[in-house]
């Protein structure tokens, strides 16, 4: 068995090796990041089955909670770590054709820092230390998103990085109160001591974390960065953002809703919010013309109907949102994949451009037609389980207000349906007049990603079993507070 | 007059985060609203201080006997501060990085003329 620890310890070392690294060949240093998340998915995927039985915990230093740090690797932190594990692994391999040629070094120096971070996140037992975590998360997406040093991309960081901070500082704010009640900093210390003050003096604390991380996840009315930074940033950085960065803004939600506050009463609340992100994210991606920014607000829908999904809070609900969680994040990480190996070769971001795009690169064209249909949540793809599960728990609540919903939610998916057949249709029925272009030889390190990336869209598909153990022993660490408290501090 | 001997310093800090909040949301100048999220963080950091001073309070170390341990300065908050303030230099470097670059790019830093990506 594993130390939870090396899966934050590893890349962040192979990360500050890099500079050394680069001196010994520069060849090599587009190999480190692929070598560290493939060490960190081996190894996660080994662990999955210890913590299925029984959550791994480490006390940094030795230190017992709730004195020192400690992480927690339950079944809700592997879920994630093995999803960081493998979109990280992947988009670096498509990294080894570079997005770049200069300052390729620091590309993979954030690019790692970027996914330690995450990884961090989800880890961690401490809120300080998550704090920390995500600010490392954070500030590499800031530089990440500038990379390219174009007009676009520095606009968006700026943009990105006044509302991130801004967010990042509400969080300390709330940490400072809570700590000022409490006098700890551990989650599950404050969570089992939360009922035993005044319901008014946690509530400021509450609305600041919901705030703050709500920036990174993109709740409504927080989410103007996101189609700016998504759409302005390298290939590979866009699918990292969409695919990673904006579930684990989410995740720390959840953690914070569920664990720290144990709230109940305010699902409703949350359920109106997810929809109305979700309306918002799927109209506005109606109306681009700009496939990454379409993809981008494609997102922000995507991210309201998981909102929803988790705010149903009972075990099919949570269940069927990280179902759809996990297929969101393959999924877009697949289309901004092939969206951004089309637009290398056709130069332009617009819809128009990708005309018969299915002829002159029809397995890029493919990939994204599946990945296309599984964000739509069509059967046999892993969209189908996902949306379908919510439905079903949505349907099993019962309630007046989840079902006016849920027929938004239908709506949203139409339109959801209309925007990505549009660029399918540009891409195989647009009409005779091509233009004339040349099947270029396919580079393999970006296919190979595509491929894999599509292969486990359509195998978690047809086979959604083979996670759902996974995803039920999940909804049951974030639904069972008590346990989850007892198992850190006894 | 006693309301505010106690809760100098919690005054002191709220007010400081306010007027951050405020350059940061009004000013249109790019440089002013990053000096708008250097007085946001100072507020906090005064703020987690606050948070673990202790009126005439020792250092937390326990150098000689016959220290109460109820008479020192709680050193959590002031280990989060110095956390924090690491954080807050990496943010605002780069903010004058992008300032930089944004002045490169569009020959001002005014926030309301730099509009070209919208929903």
């Amino acid at each position: 068995m594993v130390n939870p620890v090396l899966f934050i310890v590893v890349p962040l070392g192979l990360a500050f090796a890099i500079p050394l690294l680069k001196y010994i060949s520069k060849k090599i240093i587009r190999f480190v990041p692929a070598l560290a998340f493939l060490f960190n998915l081996v190894f996660a995927l080994r662990l999955i089955p210890v913590v299925m039985d029984h959550p791994v915990h480490v006390h940094i230093g030795g230190f017992i909670p709730p004195m020192g740090i400690n992480l927690v690797a339950g079944p809700v932190g592997m879920l994630f770590v093995v999803l960081i594990a493998l979109v990280g692994f992947l988009v670096s391999v498509y990294a080894f054709h570079p997005v770049k040629e200069k300052y390729e070094d620091r590309y993979h120096i954030l690019y790692m820092l970027q996914l330690t971070g995450a990884t961090g996140v989800v880890l961690t037992g401490d809120i300080f230390n998550l704090f920390v975590f995500f600010e490392i998360l954070c500030l590499a997406s800031y530089s990440l998103v500038a990379y390219l040093g174009n007009r676009a991309g520095i606009e968006s960081a700026v943009k990105y990085l006044i509302q991130g901070s801004l967010g990042s500082g509400l969080i300390l704010i709330g940490i400072g109160l809570l700590y000022g009640q409490f006098g700890t900093l551990n989650m599950a210390d404050i969570a089992g001591r939360i009922h035993s003050v005044q319901p008014v003096s946690v509530y400021v604390p509450l609305v600041l974390f919901i705030t703050g991380f709500g920036v990174e996840a993109a709740l409504f009315p927080l989410n103007a960065w996101l189609p700016d930074a998504h759409s302005s940033a390298p290939t590979t950085i866009s699918a990292v953002l969409s695919g990673i960065a904006i579930e684990v803004g989410l995740y720390a939600v959840l953690r914070v809703v569920f664990t720290l506050f144990g709230i109940s009463n305010m699902m409703g609340f949350f359920l109106v919010l997810g929809v109305l992100t979700l309306l918002i994210g799927e109209l506005c991606a109606f109306s681009q013309d700009n496939i990454k920014r379409m993809l981008a607000f494609s997102s922000i829908g995507q991210i309201g109907l998981l909102v929803f999904a988790f705010s149903l809070a009972s075990t099919q609900g949570i269940t069927g949102g990280f179902f759809q969680l996990a297929s969101h994040t393959l999924g877009k990480a697949l289309l901004f994949l092939a969206a951004g190996y089309m637009i290398t070769r056709t130069g332009s971001m617009e819809i128009a451009s990708f005309k018969g795009m299915g002829k002159t690169m029809p397995f890029t064209s493919l990939a994204f037609t599946i990945g296309a249909f599984s964000m739509v949540g069509l059967p046999p793809f892993m969209g189908f389980p996902g949306k379908f599960m919510i439905l079903k728990a949505a349907l099993h609540d019962g309630q007046m207000l989840t079902l006016i919903l849920l027929g938004f939610i239908l709506i949203a998916t139409v339109i959801e349906g209309a925007y990505f057949f549009r660029v399918v249709q540009v891409l195989y029925f647009a009409g005779d007049d091509l233009p004339d272009r040349e099947r270029a030889p396919a580079a393999f390190s970006r296919l190979v990603p595509i491929f894999l990336f599509t292969g486990l869209i359509i195998v978690l598909g047809i086979y959604p079993s083979l996670i759902t153990d996974l995803l039920d022993a999940s909804a049951l660490e974030l639904l069972d507070r008590p346990g989850f408290i007892k198992s850190i501090i006894p | 007059m006693n309301f505010l001997s106690e809760y100098t310093y919690y005054i002191g800090a709220f007010s400081l985060i306010i007027i951050g909040l405020y350059i940061i949301l009004v000013k249109k100048n790019l440089m002013k609203v990053i000096i708008g999220f250097s007085i946001f963080d100072t507020g906090i950091y005064l703020f987690l201080i606050t948070v673990g001073y202790l009126r005439e309070g020792t250092a937390p170390v326990f150098s000689k006997s016959g220290l109460d341990a109820g008479k020192m300065v709680d050193p959590v908050p002031q280990a989060l501060v110095l956390t924090a303030i690491v954080i807050g230099v990496a943010v605002l470097a780069l903010a004058v990085i992008l300032a930089i670059k944004i002045y490169a790019h569009y020959g001002t830093i005014n926030l309301r003329k730099i509009k070209e990506q919208r929903w």
